[in-house]
């Protein structure tokens, strides 16, 4: 496992797969794709939150591997910091992963990774986000947030998913510095109107000609705030599935009582 | 690979004849390594270059002009069903205040070179290990969020028994052909909400280096096989004490090792055992007194993009040296001293920073309290200063570039002379290359390292891959190499090449 920042995985670990304020759905019908994804972005994240993430990676025979994490977050106003545990394979038990998440522009997140096998925390240096998480289908870049403003949004149209009204948005990066750093050189997105919530996407990746298919299979308000369950992310080249990740998350909790002494090097390195 | 071949300056522990005549320039493996490096750079592993990337980033970038509304609804169907569904999750674990985990592994090694190493050992070509390991680990949840473990290693090495027990000598049967002992147990927990402490047989891993160590010094290594011991048990557990208080930014530890506990190297008759080194004397450890603890302390401040560590220690060298003048009479004869282990003091630092993908790295140590054979007057410091850089730039790729130099202070030519064998400057060089393929399932690792500017001192190179068969299940193998070098302990290595395997699975 290598650095990459993983700061929303605790919210449904998918592309701004987030929510906003009801408040924010007046008018919702005048707003810009840009206006769209900043409400994306400006949602509840039940501020902070525990909850146990179990990811199935599924190979294009159908072989699978588990992933269990148990992930910690906290908004601290402008940045947000990620603590990750990983509960199994029993070979990554007790490793964990501490990421500050800076939100000024340019400011490349701080990274440690606790390797309980070394009993040693090593600082992360990766401003590149494309490798995978874990061997999943989800990149580094997934589990980010991004920074609106390298990207161009626009309203392709309005349709349905689900039987649920959305918008679709096709983003695309800037700058070749965020393709490469992300690995992804497009995405079309589909905004749920009733929630801002981003249902489905998909990636277009700069290398082999791959495609990346992000779907919520299960949606959940709890505590007042919406939350993915179930995140399929599957892979493809052309119509061919070459690998898929199935993501469930369980037992959450948002509003927790967690103080910023708990992101920290001295808890990685005592565990759970 | 970390302790087996690097660290520490490179002495025997019997007197020998002069080394310096033994001298000589070899031809260096650099031509391998870059041979190897490029295989790995630009073909097997294809790692892009930035200017490649561009071209590329260009072409998919143009190809979104071609694209019509046709081929999008096409791409748009995408997220309908597949087959590939995951398993039903099984049902919630029972929560339970311990836990019993561990690893089962099976390894194997062969030697390429046939060879016998003197004197009197066994003839080394073929099977040299075939060892079922098995270590057991206990964790136990007290009160107050409290923690204690217990953890326990044995192996049995079964190429003895195959190739013949007789033709080994004692001293490498009794250190590679089992054991059994307990590894970590320590008890860990807050005495107050800044002060922790964790007392009992623990890893503490001090500085920044990804192979080499300059301040890590508190824990022995297991050297037995150079460059195979895995990572979890190359650090040998001892007891300590440790109280760490934590304030802002910083960490302060305090500790005091209880138990006297050094380095399992290469026994006599072992083919990694130096010929320079004779018949080997028997080494008089520090009793396990209070007044032989060992002390340390850190300074530890973790920062926005970087790091920075002071480190002090007052401890054991884990080298044993000859005492001089090597030999004592005893009712006329003539018996061998046995040897005897230094106290150092330790000062250093350490630091880290964050550029973009890039991480370096740096460690400074003074210490002092060195002794020699052919100094036995005189105490003596050296200075060793690692520089490191690591790299993530390439997708699921990990560089990491380590150089050490150990400058004696006040170096003699004796110095070079047998049983000391140290130069007044010791340059050792390590690259590693990782890689993930197949979603992580599959891991290869070249890792290079060399001693001396020449590469005179020796060198090794060892290719490694390990796939993932299923969870916790693993299986790999790999190359190793060897180049010797002028000075032990690597002169010994010349024809120790090898390819090994190991299954493991965790639990």
């Amino acid at each position: 496992m290598r650095g990459g920042a993983v700061r929303t995985l605790w919210m449904g670990i998918a592309l701004a797969a987030a929510l906003v304020l009801p408040a924010a759905i007046a008018g919702a019908e005048d707003l810009t794709a840009r206006e769209i994804m900043q409400r994306v972005e400006d949602r509840d994240e039940g501020n902070p939150s525990i909850i146990d993430v179990e990811m199935t990676l599924i190979d294009k025979s159908g072989k699978q591997r588990l992933r269990e994490i148990r992930a910690f977050g906290i908004d601290r106003g402008e940045d947000e910091l990620q603590l990750l545990f990983f509960l199994s394979p029993a070979d990554l038990k007790d490793t964990a992963f501490l990421t500050y998440d800076y939100d000024e522009s340019g400011k490349d997140d701080d990274q440690w990774l606790y390797l309980p096998a070394l009993k040693k925390t090593k600082r992360i240096a990766s401003s590149d986000r494309s490798g995978s998480f874990m061997g999943s289908d989800f990149s580094y870049a997934d589990l980010t947030s991004r920074d609106l403003d390298q990207y161009d949004y626009t309203l392709m149209k309005e349709t349905e998913v689900g039987g649920f009204k959305v918008w679709q948005i096709e983003s695309v990066p800037r700058t070749k510095q965020e393709i490469k750093e992300t690995g992804t050189t497009k995405s079309i997105l589909f905004v749920r109107q009733d929630n801002y919530v981003v249902v489905r996407s998909v990636g277009w990746l700069k290398r082999g000609g791959q495609l990346k298919y992000m779907e919520i299979q299960a949606l959940e308000q709890i505590d007042g705030i919406w939350i993915g369950t179930e995140i399929h992310m599957t892979t493809k080249k052309g119509d061919k599935t070459l690998h898929k990740t199935v993501l469930r998350n369980s037992n959450i909790r948002f509003h927790q009582e967690l103080d910023e002494d708990f992101f920290t090097v001295r808890q990685m390195e005592k565990g759970l | 690979m970390a302790g087996p071949l690097s660290g520490c300056d490179r002495r025997g522990d019997a007197a020998a004849s002069p080394v310096r005549s033994r001298l000589r320039r070899r031809r260096p493996w650099s031509v391998l390594w870059a041979g190897l490096l490029a295989a790995l750079l630009t073909g097997t592993l294809a790692i892009p270059t930035v200017a490649a990337e561009d071209a590329e980033l260009d072409e998919v970038l143009a190809g979104f002009d071609d694209e019509g509304d046709q081929g999008l609804e096409e791409i748009l169907e995408g997220f309908e069903e597949d087959d590939l569904e995951p398993a039903e999750s099984e049902d919630e674990p029972v929560s339970r205040f311990w836990r019993i985990s561990g690893e089962l592994s099976l390894g194997s090694s062969y030697n390429l070179l046939s060879h016998r190493p003197p004197p009197g050992s066994a003839q080394y070509g073929g099977l040299s290990r075939l060892r079922a390991d098995l270590n057991l680990q206990l964790d136990l949840e007290l009160p107050r969020s409290w923690r204690a473990r217990i953890a326990g290693r044995g192996f049995y090495d079964s190429a003895y028994r195959i190739r013949g027990r007789g033709n080994y000598t004692e001293e490498v049967l009794d250190l590679y052909e089992w054991t059994a002992e307990f590894t970590e147990v320590y008890l860990q927990g807050s005495l107050l909400r800044d002060l922790d402490l964790k007392i009992g047989r623990q890893v503490v891993n001090w500085g920044t280096g990804e192979t080499f160590r300059v301040v890590d010094v508190l824990n022995p290594l297991d050297n037995r096989e150079p460059g195979l011991v895995d990572i979890e048990d190359l650090r040998l557990p001892v007891v300590m004490t440790k109280l760490d208080y934590y304030f802002g930014d910083w960490d302060l530890s305090l500790i005091a090792v209880n138990e006297r506990r050094f380095s399992d190297d290469p026994a006599f008759g072992s083919d990694f055992f130096p010929p320079e080194m004779g018949l080997g004397l028997p080494d008089q450890e520090p009793a396990q007194t209070l007044g032989n603890t060992e002390w340390a302390a850190a300074l530890r401040g973790v920062f926005e993009g970087w790091d920075l560590g002071f480190f002090a220690a007052r401890y054991y060298e884990d080298l044993p040296r000859v005492e001089y003048p090597g030999f004592t009479l005893v009712r006329g004869a003539l018996v061998p001293l046995p040897t005897q282990h230094s106290r150092l003091t330790l000062l250093g630092s350490t630091a880290n920073v964050a550029l973009g993908n890039w991480l370096l790295r740096g460690e400074l140590a003074y210490i002092d309290g060195l002794e020699y054979f052919h100094r036995p007057d005189r105490e003596t410091a050296r200075v060793d200063l690692l520089v490191g850089v690591d790299y993530s730039g390439f997708t699921d790729t990990f560089i990491a570039l380590d150089l050490v130099n150990r400058w004696i202070d006040g170096w003699e030519s004796s110095l070079l002379d047998a049983p000391d064998f140290v130069r007044r400057n010791s340059l050792e060089v390590a690259f590693r290359i990782q890689r993930d393929f197949l979603q992580d399932r599959l891991h290869v690792t070249l890792l290079a390292v060399g001693f001396g500017r020449n590469l005179e001192d020796g060198s090794a190179v060892r290719l490694g891959v390990d796939y993932d068969l299923r969870d916790a299940l693993s299986i790999g193998g790999g190359v190793l190499l060897y180049q010797a070098g002028d000075l032990p302990p690597l002169s010994a290595y010349g024809r120790n090449d090898r390819v090994y395997l190991q299954a493991k699975y965790s639990f």
